[in-house]
């Protein structure tokens, strides 16, 4: 019974994802592919945010700024998070494609008015 | 510097509830010594005092959450918690939820329980009353430093303790009295400017967030009862007595944590917008965690109550339920979930002392498992002495060598930590020790130890993969929390076997059961359930194998269990407790099942997820990428068609009162038959608010029917768009009935009537224009408000995207004397830029069957109460011989 459950705690932790960098989440989508990466990183405001709702409600595109400074483009299968513009810092998770990185999931960091709570949006 | 005397204040009211606080604290500490006292030597004048003592500190709480209701309720924005979890427009029901929002008033409210249990107890535990008393004592007490507020705002002092809800708003955000309105009015006056709060969190804005925190609260604190019998029992040496008050409190605390966890969910699903009741979020993981362990504890006393079994398990889960409670508390509270959780509770600086309390708490349940009280002195005096030494260290040694220290004290504190629970579990298993005896195979008590066992596996998983933040900490990795896939590819294998015990669980018999007639019912049950199964299979439509499984055993928990109903004594309906329950778990695990398994994205061509949108070949995969993507844009008035609905966008409405940022959207849903006539048609309106400090927050809006419900969320609106600003201003002067031009000539308007109206000190006349642009055309609103007391005025614009039009009422010229007094002149200004199709993106869900989750829920808890009252008769009936 014992060995059942560090079996299942050890396996888990062989299966969590880690906090990675793009060229890592590059890197890792040939040795593993279809497995998710988390990345930390601040929207890279010199790119302009695409998403055209008339055209496609599920697609939105913007460039992204990793801790290392590294950049790469996002691509985001659903509506755009309405705080994205403000936000202080976005986690991404997802895996690279070819030359963009394809998030399932953003969340976002903001700064709120009076108080320093970050919020959350998971659309 | 001369004293500023600040105006209007109510100060006396927050300096009598810091006094409650304060005598809430002393009292504790009365009645955890006096109680103590008691129990050491049974003396009855201590017993007396520690009583009162604790009476006293009974009716101080409630003081405590007078004064913090009156402060929110008079709007005394002067203190923090009011100016920051409240707000004028705030209706009086809210206002309890402001409690929950901030953590002191959580804290509070978590006392509260506390208090109203340890009345129950000190009344009715008898023999029992001064050592759990004690142990409630002291776990009060931890709570009440949280709410000192010793130290706070004061940099001076060496330890700060706990976080008051009666600081001040200018002592905590002293940069308010900097800001530049106030040279206007003067410092002392800042109350002039701070005439409304911050709002309470237009999330907790839902009648279940009016009853489900409470809820859950009792669950935590009614999980502190059993604790404290279990380190009573060891503390007084008395190996069985303990165990029918701890079993009847565990099963109030299971069903009453249940039903708080489900109604979270349930508050998730109405009101939050991931599509869903459960997410495994680390804030909804932290009350499962207590409830799997606590559940498993009470089918352990359950054994040790039946064949005396089982002691160690029984004191040790006990015990762990409540550990888990204060680690909840810890991982909810200090912060330290950060980026882990979709709920964001900040860190008050309490972090440490909550860290504390749980180790106190732990010590506690260490120096009950000793026998004597020299050992308990002695264990005692050496933590002491370690974290004086160690407080000594960090204090006095040199900043150079802070991280030297620090690790230490952090290594330090893990091997000892270890070392106690390993002390912890080898005493208490030598204390618990029994004679060898056989258990049989067949016997109730074995499986039921196995059942427990899965359930602790499963908690094992959920601790691990939610504490992932805490161990990044402790040990600087790096890891990302679980997702909620990592869960379910867990649990979903670890509740069959747990299922399948509950189901044939009780067919076994105490100590031994014949294998002929176990046989015999569980074919009988067996039989009943695979035809069951198919039959509501025909609705469901699961097709995968291991659902299969799943939906077979969860109908087996169903049936299994209401035919062993009969089985039991006549007349005596209250022995149904335990089979209710077992049967309203397995109708709530069927519902999880088929609502999450079979639910359908509307929005999408198909309800099935693709993880990757990519062929093997590396070439974007085009159905993948179309049965991707859930959302769908609805223009308006132009109908969609989500599987049988014809669903059409019929515009928004503005949320009540003039200054709403609220939207409702109407999403008209038809349903009509072959030859084209309506067979069903409803109205959804989802609502989003485009909150200036929290981004977009959609409201949901739900259909229910018996055997499905259909979810609409709105997650972008054509509003949201960066517009193209106003141009071409026009002011027009007109009276009602009269029609004008906006600038460019294009868009023709006609003002139709004039609304009238005084509330809450503010003027407001509303004008109904109607404006046309070719087929298209629109009732636009502009208001012009005048506060009565400060003659200020406000005129927000009417804006309507799909004519691209703005409208402003600028002023209103009353008639003259002599003059007729229809004669009322208005005068607008107009504005325009290219008009833009209204639409919105939705994403509709459709949940097969969820109502089985909620019935399941209400059956569940009927089990428990209806075991509950059962157990309470039992024990009566047994005090009377």
């Amino acid at each position: 019974m014992a060995g059942i459950g560090v079996g299942a705690v050890v396996s888990l932790y062989g299966n969590t994802t880690q906090y990675v960098t793009f060229p890592d989440a590059v890197k890792f989508a040939t040795e593993n592919p279809g497995k998710d990466y988390h990345i930390v990183c601040t929207l890279d405001k010199e790119k302009a945010i695409v998403y055209n709702p008339q055209t496609d409600p599920n697609h939105l595109e913007f460039g992204a700024i990793d801790s290392l400074g590294n950049k790469m483009t996002v691509i985001y299968g659903k509506p755009k998070p309405q705080d994205m513009e403000r936000s202080q810092k976005l986690v991404l998770i997802g895996h690279a494609e070819g030359k963009n990185f394809r998030a399932t999931d953003i969340l976002s960091k903001c700064p709120s008015k009076y108080e320093d709570t970050p919020v959350e949006n998971k659309p | 510097m001369k004293e500023v005397v600040f105006n209007n204040e109510a100060l006396w009211l927050g300096n009598l509830g810091q006094f409650f606080i304060v005598l809430t604290t002393i009292a504790c500490l009365g009645a955890l010594w006096f109680y103590y006292k008691a129990a050491s030597n049974s003396n009855s004048e201590n017993l007396i005092l520690g009583r009162r003592l604790f009476y006293t500190q009974a009716l101080s709480v409630f003081g405590v959450f007078v004064v913090l209701f009156v402060i929110i309720f008079q709007h005394r924005y002067e203190y923090y918690y009011a100016w920051r979890h409240s707000s004028n427009a705030l209706p009086v029901y809210y206002m309890i939820s402001c409690f929950w929002e901030g953590q002191e008033g959580s804290f509070l409210l978590w006392m509260f329980w506390n208090a109203v249990l340890g009345l129950i107890i000190a009344r009715n535990a008898g023999r029992w009353e001064a050592p759990v008393m004690t142990v409630i004592g002291f776990v009060q007490l931890g709570l009440s430093t949280m709410l000192l507020g010793l130290g706070q705002g004061d940099a001076g002092w060496p330890v700060h303790i706990g976080s008051s809800p009666f600081d001040l708003l200018r002592e905590q955000r002293p940069d308010f009295l900097q800001i530049p309105v106030m040279a206007q009015v003067g410092v002392e006056n800042y109350l002039q400017i701070f005439k409304d709060g911050n709002g309470l969190n237009q999330l907790l804005q839902n009648y279940w967030m009016v009853i489900h925190p409470p809820t859950l609260f009792l669950g935590f604190a009614t999980a502190m009862v059993p604790f404290a019998y279990s380190i009573a029992g060891l503390w007084m040496k008395e190996d069985r007595s303990w165990i029918n008050p701890a079993l009847i409190w565990s099963l109030v605390c299971v069903g009453i944590l249940g039903a708080g966890i489900i109604m979270g969910g349930f508050w998730a699903y109405e009101s939050l917008s991931f599509g869903g009741y459960w997410a495994w979020d680390p804030v909804e993981n932290a009350s499962l965690m207590p409830w799997l362990i606590m559940a498993s504890a009470a089918h352990m006393l359950l054994i040790a109550k039946g064949t005396g079994r089982h002691l160690f398990a029984s004191h040790l889960l006990t015990q762990l339920s409540f550990w888990l409670v204060l680690y909840a508390t810890f991982l909810t509270r200090s912060g330290i979930l950060g980026d882990a959780s979709v709920h964001s509770f900040t860190d008050l600086g309490l972090s440490g002392q909550l860290l504390i309390f749980l180790f106190a708490v732990l010590l506690l349940s260490f120096l009950s498992v000793l026998s004597s009280p020299k050992h308990r002195h002695i264990a005692l005096a050496s933590f002491a002495g370690i974290v004086i030494l160690f407080s000594l260290f960090t204090i006095y040694s040199k900043p150079a060598n802070a991280p030297v220290v620090a690790t230490a004290t952090k290594w330090t504190g893990i091997v000892l930590f270890l070392a106690v629970m390993a002390v912890f579990i080898v005493v208490l298993n030598k204390r618990t020790r029994q004679k060898a005896e056989d258990e049989k195979w067949m016997s109730r008590e074995l499986w039921m130890f196995i059942g427990a066992m899965f359930l602790i596996l499963s908690l094992l998983q959920v601790f691990s993969a939610t504490s992932i933040p805490v161990f990044n900490k402790l040990f600087g990795y790096a890891k990302a929390p679980a997702r909620a896939e990592d869960y379910n590819a867990v649990q979903l294998w670890l509740a069959m076997p747990v299922m399948l015990l509950m189901a044939i669980g009780q067919y076994f018999r105490w100590r031994d059961t014949s294998i002929a007639e176990f046989r015999k019912e569980v074919s009988i049950a067996t039989s009943v359930a695979l035809i069951l199964t198919l039959v509501v299979n025909f609705s469901f439509g699961i097709l995968a194998v291991k659902y299969l499984i799943f939906l077979f055993l969860a109908v087996l928990l169903f049936t299994a269990n209401i035919l062993y109903i009969r089985k039991l004594k006549k007349f005596s309906w209250l022995n149904w407790g335990g089979s209710i329950a077992h049967a309203g778990f397995g109708i709530l695990l069927a519902g999880v099942l088929v609502s999450s398994a079979n639910q359908k994205i509307l929005t999408a061509s198909q309800g099935i997820r693709f993880a990757s949108e990519l062929n093997s070949d590396g070439k974007a995969d085009e159905k993948a990428i179309r049965f991707n993507r859930e959302n769908m844009l609805f223009n308006k008035n132009v109908p969609v068609q989500l599987g049988e609905f014809e669903a059409t966008y019929k515009g928004f409405v503005q949320g009540k009162g003039n200054d709403s940022i609220d939207k409702y959207f109407n999403v008209h849903f038809v349903r009509k038959g072959r030859s084209g006539e309506i067979q069903d048609s409803f109205t959804l309106k989802p609502k989003t608010q485009n909150n200036p400090k929290m981004g977009l927050l959609a409201e949901p809006s739900t259909r229910h029917y018996i055997s499905r419900d259909i979810f609409t969320h709105v997650n972008f609106e054509s509003s949201l768009e960066k517009q193209v600003p106003f141009s071409g201003f026009s002011e027009s002067v007109v009276r009602v009935g009269e029609t004008f031009l906006s600038g460019s000539g294009k868009i023709k308007m006609t003002l139709l009537k004039v609304d009238k109206f005084d509330s809450a000190g503010i003027m407001a006349v509303k004008l109904i224009v109607k404006a046309v642009r070719l087929k298209d055309s629109a009732i636009l609103n502009p208001v012009f408000l005048l506060k009565s007391a400060s003659e200020e005025v406000t005129a927000p614009p009417a804006i309507s995207d799909n004519l691209g039009l703005v409208l402003e009422l600028v002023n209103i010229e009353i008639p003259e004397q002599g003059e007729a007094q229809n004669n009322v002149r208005f005068m607008l200004k107009s504005g325009e830029r290219p008009p833009q199709n209204e639409y919105i993106v939705v994403k509709a869900i459709e949940f097969p069957w969820i109502n089985l989750v909620w019935a399941g829920t209400i059956i569940m808890v009927i089990g428990f109460a209806m075991a509950v009252v059962n157990r309470i008769a039992q024990q009566k009936a047994l005090m009377k011989v």
